[in-house]
């Protein structure tokens, strides 16, 4: 039966374990290197973030809201950018790359905004990796969202429109980027690693099933025939190449056989002498 | 030899034939347990799927009694070790009687994955590694479970049949030797 060959028995575990082994393995590979990438973007909009921030810091300090708006349009206006705002800390947009925005409030339970505004009082520090939040907006498209506190310096506080020193944080500058070109690395790179897993897959499995059949399956079966060819009286000295155990298992066959056949011929000679001896029981009597 | 009289060495066979056939049903039922297994762990990932949506989120002071759950790198590395080692015995052990108990345990290795990967919030990521784990290891399972007892089974079937062909035999015959007064195995 096709269950008990030892080609299927041995073949179809192995192939099926590699095939699982490399799939696992690769999969969290993926996962890892996807975790690591995001990772890095997070840090990267991060920074870009802070850029931001102190690029717009003295203009800030000097009240000169025109060069502010000017510097908040130019960065809305770049392709992966899906919005900047400067809000207050009532959550009033006071700035903002959309200028249909401006001078309306943001919504504190959004998917932006939830995450912060989640508690009685909302969050004032934050780390690099928690300034980031990741979300889809009304078009569907999946966005990474950096807030970057204004904090109150003294610098702020001093200036010609003073703010209370008491307070910590001015206003928050949002950025939202796409998440489009990096769904397109992550896109790359899991169709690049699925044809790398097939590479290694018909590689790993291909040199296996080669090595098993041409080292023990394939000598297996010409054992298998030369042992019926003996069996059947044809006692030519094996000729099929194989690894030493099974020309030994060949030759020993053949040895056998050889014997067997020497007594026959042995037995042969002597049965017609046995058949004319006189009969042991007479010669007692 | 057999010294009883003809009825009961007639009982003698029915009860040896039935006692054959129902170690045949015994090794059909065995041969399919590791595909039971795998429907269960189909199951339990269909439940998994998506981060166990649904089933109620742990409550707050149980995750605060818990504490923090571990890495994620280390909780993959885990699965990598022991999905290495899984196989490796399994496919050393292709041949040999598989336990039950041992398909089990995969299935409840494979679980604590599920759930560590779960508490840890990154079961949507890491999902389909744990998935395709089982599936190999679950499959490679079933394969030795169905190969085995198929292959008993079948041992057992010839063994039967040679003995009900031994009967019709002996039948008409008083004295002879008995059809299951024998230790001999086919090969």
């Amino acid at each position: 039966m096709l269950r008990q060959k030892i080609s299927i028995r041995a073949i179809v575990p192995v192939a099926a374990t590699l095939t699982g082994f490399v799939v696992v393995c690769c999969l969290l590979l993926y996962t890892v290197i996807k975790g690591d990438l995001n990772r890095y973007t997070i840090r990267h909009s991060t920074d870009l973030t802070a850029t931001v921030v102190k690029a717009t810091h003295y203009a800030m300090l000097k009240d000169d809201r025109d060069s502010l708006m000017n510097t908040i349009n130019s960065i809305g206006e770049q392709q992966e950018v899906e919005h900047v705002r400067i809000f207050n800390k009532q959550g009033l947009i006071m700035f903002s790359g959309t200028a249909s925005e401006v001078g309306t409030l943001v919504d504190k339970v959004d998917a932006g905004c939830i995450g912060c505004h989640a508690g009685s009082q909302p969050a004032t520090r934050l780390g690099p990796m928690d300034q980031a939040r990741q979300y889809a907006n009304s078009a569907g498209d999946e966005i990474m969202a950096i807030t970057a506190p204004i904090y109150n310096e003294a610098a702020c506080s001093n200036s010609c429109h003073a703010h209370d020193a008491s307070q910590k944080i001015l206003g928050t500058l949002d950025v939202g980027l796409s998440m489009a070109p990096l769904q397109a690395t992550l896109g790359l790179l899991r169709n690049r690693m699925m044809i790398f897993c097939l590479l290694i897959l018909f590689l790993s499995v291909g040199a296996t099933v080669g090595l098993l059949h041409r080292n023990v399956l394939l000598p297996i079966c010409q054992l298998s025939a030369y042992s019926d060819d003996v069996v059947n009286g044809n006692n030519k000295p094996p000729v099929f190449e194989a690894t030493e155990e099974v020309q030994q298992i060949a030759r020993n066959f053949c040895h056998l056989a050889d014997q067997r056949d020497r007594m026959r011929r042995e037995l042969d000679i002597l049965q017609p002498v046995v058949g004319k001896l006189p009969d042991a029981e007479t010669d007692h009597s | 030899m057999s010294s009883s009289s003809a009825p009961d060495r007639d009982e003698n066979v029915a009860d040896a034939q039935a006692s054959l056939q129902a170690e045949i049903r015994r090794y059909e039922t065995r041969a399919i347990a590791g595909l039971w297994l795998l429907a269960l762990f189909l199951g339990l990932s269909l439940a998994a799927y998506g981060g166990f949506p649904l089933f109620p989120s742990l409550p707050e002071n149980v995750r605060a009694a818990l504490g923090a759950s571990p890495p994620t790198g280390l909780i993959s590395l885990a699965l990598v070790v022991y999905s290495f080692s899984a196989i490796i015995l399994l496919l050393a052990r292709q041949g040999s009687e598989p336990s039950l108990r041992g398909g089990f345990a995969h299935l409840g290795y494979l679980t604590g994955f599920y759930l560590f990967y779960q508490y840890g919030g990154q079961l949507t990521d890491n999902f389909l590694a744990v998935f395709a784990s089982g599936l190999t290891i679950l499959g490679l399972y079933s394969y030795q479970t169905w190969s085995f007892f198929s292959a008993q089974a079948k041992e057992t079937s010839e063994r039967l049949a040679l003995a009900r062909r031994r009967q019709s035999f002996f039948s008409d015959e008083v004295g002879t030797r008995h059809p299951l007064d024998t230790d001999e195995r086919l090969p």
